[in-house]
């Protein structure tokens, strides 16, 4: 009985050698998360091996420095210095995944919508119209001051000034409801 | 430790990934200074997009192959299938040393018997042995085998070994 298990484990590749990189876990996203869309994916009675897991969630990481990329080269020949959504679009056309332009258009349409709602419920004012295409931009985060715990990252699209660290009562810090829709944009 | 950082509730816009990891691994480029929230939105959404299309097809690759588990030759050959994918993932993917590996070991299920025959029952090899009392009286058993009958995957990960998700989105 060669019962033997597949574990290629350790043998990562040495990818690209970048400067101030953070800790090598930051550098993918959380494999529960890939695993768990994987799952969705895949035929119930599939199952997934522990390297497949990894490579995919190096796989999915490299995607997100493809596009990145593109979109960060799309602003510095345009002396722009925020990605906004527009530029990922672009760049997803660019490198040939332009069959996710549409669906993401249909996300980005309940985004905005979700964050006008957000807009009212926190500052008690009206909300301008969706087809407004003002971007606020923050800052990229600080290597020294990774963050413990819940990160909240708000930024707004209707034309605010800048970056809104507190947002009042639409931001939730305490503990994460899985999913019910008609709770979205209503603080409690 | 999972850091489920899910803001909007809406089943529709609600993200898969921690908005924080996802603007990490945007950052790993020096060049990207500010990125408004609509664009790391749309990056969470299309990796979630594209983690979906390296899933399926890494599946069908696997169903060809009639596997039940994907394994990394699968990937493998979902990512060439798709040039766009290809040019940027095939160089990053494990050698082909590594993900060439055999499928399964090749053992032959001779084993005398599957199941405890049935008292009375006469053992198939029983031909070829010696005629004892001992053997005639009683069929041999042969216990710690059976427990192995089940035709275990290439693979034996679980998925059970993803315990520390404590959320479970709908």
């Amino acid at each position: 009985m060669a019962d033997s298990d597949n574990d290629s484990g350790g043998a990562h590749n040495a990818g690209k050698g970048s400067e101030m990189s953070p800790r090598e876990q930051d550098r993918f996203l959380p494999i529960a998360n890939v695993s768990r869309i994987m799952k969705k994916a895949l035929p119930a009675n599939a199952k997934i091996s522990k390297d497949a897991k990894e490579t995919v969630q190096e796989c999915v990481s490299e995607f997100i420095s493809f596009i990145t990329g593109e979109a960060s080269d799309k602003c510095q020949r345009e002396k722009r210095k925020t990605i906004n959504g527009d530029d990922l679009l672009w760049a997803m056309t660019t490198l040939g995944f332009e069959d996710y332009v549409e669906p993401l258009k249909g996300y980005l349409q309940r985004f905005r919508e979700m964050e006008g709602e957000k807009t009212v419920a926190a500052r008690d004012k009206d909300a301008p119209p969706p087809t407004n295409a003002t971007n606020s931009a923050y800052e990229s985060p600080s290597y020294a001051a990774a963050p413990g715990g819940i990160m909240m990252h708000q930024g707004h699209v209707y034309g605010s000034a800048g970056f809104h660290q507190v947002a009042g009562g639409a931001i939730k810090g305490g503990p994460v409801y899985p999913g019910p829709g008609s709770n979205a944009g209503r603080p409690r | 430790m999972v850091m489920a950082d899910e803001e909007e509730n809406g089943v529709s816009i609600q993200l898969e990934f921690p908005k924080g990891r996802v603007k990490k691994i945007m950052a790993l480029d020096k060049d990207v200074k500010r990125v408004s929230s609509e664009a790391l939105f749309l990056v969470s959404r299309s990796t979630e997009l594209f983690l979906q299309f390296l899933a399926e097809k890494s599946a069908q690759v696997a169903i060809e192959k009639k596997r039940k588990t994907v394994n990394l030759e699968h990937i493998r050959v979902a990512v060439k299938r798709h040039q766009p994918t290809r040019d940027f993932l095939l160089d990053e993917l494990p050698p082909p040393s590594q993900a060439a590996k055999p499928d399964k070991p090749t053992q032959p299920a001779g084993r005398p018997k599957l199941d405890p025959a049935p008292r009375g029952t006469r053992c198939i090899d029983q031909f070829f042995r010696k005629p004892e009392p001992e053997n005639t009286a009683q069929a041999p058993g042969q216990p710690p085998e059976n427990p192995a009958q089940a035709q275990s995957p290439e693979n034996p990960d679980q998925d059970q070994a993803q315990s520390p998700v404590p959320v479970d989105e709908s």
